[in-house]
């Protein structure tokens, strides 16, 4: 009898595969610790997560990085218990806006730091929850009302967390040497 | 693993060569000129915003596109609004401290925690059950005339 086997993965495949295993988790953690944490106010978070997101895009790359924001957003619901809730509608979007943006700006534009992705992922995440309220749920051109000072604390949180994931980034690096 | 530079060169892991907070947080020059462009855009939004929402301070009830109903924000005695949204009751009460969601069938309650809200472009929402109250200006918005 004839049997076929595939080659044994690479120990630096399964090396990479742990570490994105691992990212996710800690990703996903902090997804649902963020949703415990006391409400900064209505659709506000500190996009702790994210900052995971942005480490896999600069150590192992746009491919690595969505997959992780679509896993990680799927984990949590579970955990949280808002899979397919109009909270996780407007969650899943969000993280699909905000990483679509992460990736092309890492991408394209010259001379951006992990910080302008960060502050950028924040913005694109801000402004498509309101766009997916707006056009889902409420409706009313008033909910935009609510935008500006939003927009201001996601320019604070994103700008904050894109340093955080400079120096962790920087840190894995000194490590792998 | 393949690894672009980020803003900041690695460092070698001496403690004395552990460069300052500033460094971790100043970012590049694209960085800051992008924070910059933002706010720009942020405060010119909030100032046209502001321009809008002149005029006494009216509430607006809405589920989904339909106005349900119109209050002062300021009513002589307390005013409880029971607006029917996609899956049940949200109560609504206008009285001296402003508008809040008192009760609300949705099992975030999110709109019930937002408190009272008192001042002409503020906002409350119900997401779940499709129900926002606005606080606007009698004055039209120009956005709203071109929305209808």
């Amino acid at each position: 009898m004839n049997t076929s086997q595939s080659p044994r993965p690479s120990l630096a495949s399964l090396e990479k595969k742990a570490y994105w295993l691992g990212l996710l988790l800690l990703a996903s953690g902090l997804h649902v610790f963020e949703a415990a944490m006391p409400s900064l106010g209505p659709w506000f978070k500190l996009g702790l997560a994210n900052i995971i997101t942005i480490i896999v895009l600069a150590t192992m790359g746009a491919k690595a990085a969505a997959s992780l924001a679509i896993a990680r957003v799927v984990i949590g619901a579970f955990f949280i218990g808002t899979i397919f809730t109009p909270t996780f509608i407007i969650s899943f979007t969000a993280t699909l806006a905000s990483t679509t943006v992460m990736i092309l700006a890492w991408r394209f534009i010259p001379r951006i730091s992990l910080i302008g992705v960060s502050l950028l992922a924040a913005l694109a995440h801000m402004c498509s929850q309101f766009i997916v309220v707006e056009q889902l749920f409420i409706q009313q051109i008033a909910l935009y009302y609510l935008l500006p000072p939003l927009l201001v604390l996601s320019c604070a949180t994103g700008w904050l967390n894109g340093a955080l994931a400079t120096y962790i980034t920087a840190q894995l690096t000194i490590r792998s040497k | 693993m393949p690894i672009r530079s980020t803003s900041t060169p690695m460092h070698e892991a001496d403690p004395s060569n552990e460069p300052s907070l500033w460094h971790w947080l100043k970012g590049t020059w694209v960085d800051r000129t992008l924070l910059l462009l933002t706010l720009i855009a942020i405060i010119m939004g909030w100032l046209w915003i502001q321009q809008n929402l002149s005029g006494t301070p009216m509430v607006h009830i809405y589920h989904g596109k339909t106005l349900l109903a119109t209050y002062p924000l300021h009513p002589d005695k307390p005013i409880h609004f029971e607006a029917q949204g996609d899956i049940g009751l949200s109560e609504i009460t206008i009285d001296s401290d402003g508008v809040r969601i008192s009760h609300s069938t949705c099992t975030t309650q999110r709109c019930v925690l937002s408190g009272h809200r008192h001042r002409v472009g503020d906002i409350l929402a119900c997401v779940p059950n499709r129900i926002l109250v606005s606080i606007q200006g009698s004055q039209k918005l120009a956005l709203d005339a071109v929305s209808e």
